[in-house]
């Protein structure tokens, strides 16, 4: 078309002229046909072809409107410079959340401490701050100190910390460490609320000869009884503050929590915890469990626990025929059947294991499969044999954001035992416990937390008291900081995402209500980082992020 | 557990009082048993008069009423229960069939007919436990969680214009019943093998293993069912059935198409699934396979006056039963004989094969329906038309009622039409033996919702009553065909469009079966549900109506007219102003004498060119 009106416009004469109604029909030019030779143009072209002309053009310019008007994008406007704004903000400024350090020093000696003492050794502690890996989420430290000798207490100037002086001396160090926990827990207060988090860190004096060991409790303190000086207290203060209560115990290079690994919680915040009990054989044997009674009782503190990183719903089921899709390879020396690491990518039978996401499950939950294997006869027991060569002591291993699978051979299983042929017999509660309880670490492992703790890196014997929650309390800090933290990130990132991906195709249609959206996502990121940098909120940023995602992606 | 069985026993040889104890031992027994999650297989086969044979698979599992229902299972499967929990689904049936039911073949007035022969495709019928507002969005989302589970466009009965809520015509309820059909939905294997996975054993082990896909879908008749129903008081009760009309893959029976050798061909287990069976799923309950001989062959037997045992003057079954039952319609007349094997005592070293075989070539034929219904379309064109219903009688009704002059039969008719066939249902006409009668004569009762264009299908419940005299009915109503919009044609829109099967209904005539000589400890979900109350049920053909397609390239067609009209204005315009045509002859005369002059050189010119063109051609 451009074509056709570039090749008509260079003829146009400039004159402008009356207008003449005859078209087509009359013969553009008058000259004679019957002459012998060609007359000569003598004229300039008439008004007609002007008139032509122009309504041609006239004729496009008519339907150019129209044409613009039909080929009409509606694109909601989206605030880009919002989001590039929030996105620069959270880069120089990641969401870190205000905790607190508070040291106590019991001492045994007699007579009231000196106030400048505590002051001295505040200032003492701060300075140790800058040891912090930068991955951390923790925000700014507010450090006070509390010394507790015979005489009463003193505190640095700092201190906020509700601790009950004389409820606990130095000589109760010496109990059960249980006990001791618990009473600590009482003299801080006896809360686990909401609000910042102080972490206390007690040092306690006490010249029994055994020398000194670390304790962390099961809430947010952690204590040190033993002969230490000053200089040796500082260090263990900052060590464990920053290993354990910051990082979860993590080192560096080594995969876990806020190490790019994500949590395997649902977009809406719900997760389905789904345990299966697999029969490989049923001609072999058929095992069935009491699932509901022991594993509700042990499972509830954990779910409990978890409530405010995600909504935990639990499931279990038995199925029957469902071989392994793994090889695994007879080990006299071993005495049993031996799968070796490189084989587990291939032990989840998808095929034959119809382990079935939830109905109840809706939307983006997620769903996580915990699986019990019980080998058949013919390749009972099975061990899980580690790259080293020892063999693994759980037996079981985890996919992360998929589940975990245990392999648990039946009592009285060994090389060429014979079939049962059939019998039906239950899991004892014992050995349903202990399976429980590998699960509850792998569940910790999938969440980004250490199964179990080993003293690595601190020069001292250090203990970790169990909760029967299966989380510390601190432990549950570092789950609400990192997930806040990443849902933001993640939330941020979609935005920017989105916002890059409407630049890039100026002919993508944006609906309203994904406009509507991201103002709202916008707006509870900026509120989630608000309440971070507040210290308000255990997972504020929880539950927004991901939720728009989907929904984005699927309008798209 | 369980009450044992000795002390039921000896209870019951006490005295006669004792009944009472042993009845509410029993219910107790149930009650106790109802606690712990069950399952229990069964397959019932069946000869049939016309050289078929029939396979009705029977799977209960069954899940107590508990408070952790849907969380925690051992047998049941955890999906259903979580369906049942989310839906508030008190009651459910789905059924996939593939073929049509012969109801004068293989019976159709039994319970086997009445229960488990279904109308082609899918048709899912659903009870909730719901307010009534509630229950339009809660089927939707049933239609599409069925629909990922069983692998099937079950979510296209997600549209109002699909499904249809009849308040007595299809089952008597509270308006809390939600009926729809798709009637073109083809039934394959990706729909068995979810079925399947319901089962704890799946078809690893037990019955479900005879289910040879190829043997199974080269059939005449296949409909897999789920039916479930939950109650607060007795939890969750899953029936699986899978009924097959077979063609036994023997020998003998591939001569009788040839030549007239044996009227029946034997036949056997492994005939009809090219499997035997070895062994039972471990989990279930009970594990019993049945054959089924018909009251034809029962009365054939007794005629030759020999007993009815496995092996007679007429048949012999290759293994000995474990039981035999006589089974007693509701009259109280010996119907037919069951031979029950449990297939606890066989097992892979020792398969078990039941099979048939036949002494004498025997002709018989199953009860029948008082009437057999049938549906048909009437007029031409694509404007209009009339859908009739014939009810054509089987002489059953001699037998079993008096012909005096009052007596009349009684017959239910359901039928739901899409919104484009709009039956004018003021046009029902009903003709008796050919003579046109009134419409108050023979309709007892009618309920009628019309049905809304793109919003509500028709849907019509009728009760008739025939006088007993009577041998052909017939009912006509009109119809226009409505048009769709271009986007709502299915592909393949000139095939016509499915109308699905009315469902005829005989409430006077049960087809309830019962075991007078059965222990009262023998439990069979599958005799359980013969022994039902249940109403003589048939299915009408589907109808398939072709209504007018539009022209699907008249889009393309009108976008190449107007281009081409709009080709020819502006070539002729710009033809009109670049050109201009008396230089051109003009032009044209003075070259065609110079033409002359260049003869020679042209000559010279297209020698030149064909060298060149060779060479070019040699080039490439």
């Amino acid at each position: 078309m451009a074509e056709i009106a570039g090749d008509e416009t260079p003829p146009l004469p400039s004159s402008s002229g009356a207008e003449e109604s005859s078209l087509l029909s009359s013969p553009p030019s008058p000259t004679a046909i019957s002459g012998d030779e060609p007359p000569p143009r003598t004229r300039k072209p008439g008004t007609k072809r002007l008139v032509l002309t122009a309504s041609v053009l006239l004729s496009f310019l008519v339907g150019l409107p129209l044409l613009l008007k039909s080929t009409e994008i509606h694109r909601s406007p989206l605030p880009s410079d919002a989001i590039a704004d929030l996105s620069r903000r959270l880069q120089s400024h990641p969401p870190s959340f205000p905790c607190g350090l508070h040291a106590v020093f019991l001492r045994s000696g007699p007579g009231s401490p000196v106030a400048s003492l505590a002051d001295q050794l505040e200032r003492a502690i701060s300075t140790q701050h800058h040891l912090l890996p930068a991955s951390s989420t923790a925000g700014n430290i507010s450090v006070s100190v509390t010394i507790q000798s015979g005489g009463g207490c003193t505190s640095s100037t700092a201190a906020a910390s509700p601790w009950r002086c004389g409820l606990l001396t130095a000589a109760d160090s010496v109990r059960d460490d249980e006990v001791f926990d618990e009473l600590l827990h009482s003299a801080l207060g006896g809360r686990d609320g909401d609000g910042m988090k102080v972490y206390t860190i007690v040092i306690a004096e006490d010249d029994d000869g055994k020398g000194t060991r670390v304790v962390i409790g099961k809430h947010r303190h952690a204590w040190v009884v033993g002969k230490v000086d000053e200089a040796e207290a500082l260090s263990l203060i900052g060590n464990v503050f920053i290993k354990y209560f910051m990082n979860g115990g993590i080192e560096e290079g080594e995969t876990g929590i806020g190490k790019g690994e994500f949590m395997p919680v649902g977009s809406d915040g719900n997760v389905v915890l789904s345990f299966s009990l697999l029969n490989a054989d049923p001609n072999d044997w058929v095992y069935d469990w009491e699932f509901k009674n022991i594993g509700e009782r042990i499972l509830t503190p954990v779910v409990e626990a978890l409530r405010p990183v995600a909504d935990i719903n639990i499931e279990s089921q038995v199925l029957y025929h469902t071989p392994k899709s793994s090889y695994s390879y007879s080990d006299d020396k071993l005495g049993g059947n031996v799968l070796s690491m490189g084989d587990i990518p291939f032990f989840v039978n998808s095929n034959e294991w119809h382990l079935d996401t939830s109905i109840s499950a809706t939307g983006r939950s997620k769903v996580l499969q915990f699986v019990v294997y019980i080998p058949s006869a013919r390749e009972c027991p099975l061990y899980l044999q580690l790259p080293d060569g020892e063999l693994s002591k759980t037996n079981a291993f985890i996919s992360p954001m998929w589940g975990g699978v245990v392999i648990w051979n039946p009592p009285g299983c060994s090389v060429g035992s014979k079939k049962a042929h059939g019998t039906r017999r239950q899991m004892s509660s014992q050995e349903l416990m202990e399976t429980l309880e590998i699960f509850i670490g792998q569940l910790r492992q999938l969440f980004g937390l250490k199964p179990n703790y080993h003293a690595q890196g601190m020069d001292v014997a250090t203990k970790f008291l169990v909760s029967e929650k299966g989380f510390a309390q601190w432990e549950l800090d570092l789950l609400y900081r990192h997930h806040a933290c990443s849902n933001l990130l993640s939330c941020v990132a979609t935005l920017e995402s989105l916002s890059s991906l409407v630049q890039s195709l100026p002919r993508m249609i944006v609906m309203d209500e994904i406009g509507r959206q991201v103002e709202l996502s916008l707006e509870a990121a900026s509120l989630a980082q608000r309440n971070a940098t507040l210290g308000i909120g255990d997972s504020s940023a929880g539950k927004f992020g991901t939720h728009f995602i989907a929904h984005v992606r699927w309008r798209l | 557990m369980m009450m044992p069985p000795s002390t039921a026993r000896r209870l019951c040889f006490l005295s006669l009082l004792l009944l009472l104890l042993l009845l509410a031992a029993a219910a107790s027994a149930t009650a106790d048993a109802a606690a712990a999650e069950e399952f229990t297989e069964e397959l019932l086969l069946r000869p049939l008069p016309d050289r078929k044979a029939l396979a009705h698979f029977h799977f209960r599992s069954s899940a107590p009423p508990a408070s952790a229902a849907g969380r925690h299972h051992h047998l049941f499967p955890k999906a259903i229960s979580q369906l049942v929990q989310k839906f508030h689904i008190s009651e459910l049936e789905l059924s996939f069939t593939q073929g049509r039911w012969n109801y004068e073949q293989w019976g159709g007035y039994d319970p086997m007919s009445t229960n488990n022969a279904k109308p082609p495709g899918v048709e899912l019928w659903a009870i909730f436990d719901l307010p009534l507002a509630e229950i339009d969005a809660t089927w939707k989302n049933l239609t599409h969680t069925l629909s990922g589970l069983f692998c099937a466009s079950i979510n296209f009965l997600e549209s109002s214009t699909a499904f249809s809520a009849p308040r007595w015509g299809f089952k008597l309820n509270e308006g809390n019943l939600r009926y729809g059909a798709l009637p073109r939905e083809a039934v394959c294997t990706e729909n068995l093998t979810p079925w399947l996975k319901l089962l704890p054993c799946r078809d690893k082990a037990g019955i479900a293993s005879l289910l040879y896909r190829p043997s199974v879908y080269k059939g005449y008749y296949h409909s897999q069912k789920l039916k479930l129903k939950s109650s607060q008081s007795l939890g969750i009760i899953l029936d699986q059935t899978l009924t097959v009309v077979l063609q036994p893959n023997t020998v003998s029976g591939k001569q009788l198409h040839s030549t007239g050798g044996q009227l029946q061909p034997s036949w056997s287990m492994e005939h009809l699934f090219s499997k035997k069976l070895s062994g039972k799923c471990l989990v279930s309950k009970s594990s019993r396979v049945f054959v089924e001989i018909e009251k034809g062959i029962v009365d054939n037997v007794d005629k030759a006056g020999s007993d009815v045992s496995s092996n007679n003057d007429l048949f012999v079954l290759s293994t000995a039963p474990d039981r035999s039952l006589k089974e007693l319609d509701n009259l109280e007349v010996q119907s037919s004989s069951l031979y029950e094997y449990d297939v606890n005592n066989y097992n892979s070293d020792k398969p078990l094969n039941v099979g048939i075989t036949w002494k004498l070539p025997l002709i018989w034929s199953c009860t029948r329906a008082p009437y057999h219904a049938s549906r048909f379309l009437m007029g031409s064109g694509n404007e209009r038309g009339s859908i009739a219903m014939s009810f054509l009688s089987t002489g059953l009704d001699k037998q079993l009622v008096d012909s005096s002059n009052d007596c009349s039969i009684k017959a239910v008719v359901f039928q739901v039409v899409p919104w484009y066939v709009k039956v004018y249902y003021h046009s029902l006409e009903v003709f008796i033996d050919g003579n046109s009668k009134a419409i108050s004569e023979v309709v007892d009762k009618i309920h009628v919702t019309p049905s809304e264009d793109k919003l509500l299908p028709g849907t019509m419940e009728m009760l008739l009553k025939f006088p007993c005299s009577m041998q052909l009915a017939t009912l006509t109503l009109d119809f226009d065909k409505g048009f769709l919009h271009i986007d709502e044609y299915p592909p393949d829109a000139n095939q016509g469009f499915d109308i699905p099967s009315a469902l005829v209904s005989f409430p006077e005539f049960n087809s309830s079966r019962s075991y007078p000589e059965a222990d009262p400890l023998f439990v069979s979900p599958l005799l359980e549900n013969f022994k039902e109350d249940g109403v003589v049920k048939s299915y009408t053909e589907v109808l398939l109506v072709p209504l007018t397609t539009p022209d699907f390239s008249m889009p393309y067609n009108v976008i190449t007219f107007t281009c081409t009209v709009l080709a020819l204005y502006f070539g002729s315009l710009l033809n009109a102003l670049r050109r201009r045509i008396g230089e051109e002859e003009r032009g044209l005369k003075k070259a065609a004498l110079v033409r002359e002059l260049q003869f020679a050189l042209l000559q010279s010119q297209s020698q030149m060119l064909r060298w060149s063109t060779i060479y070019f051609f040699c080039w490439i």
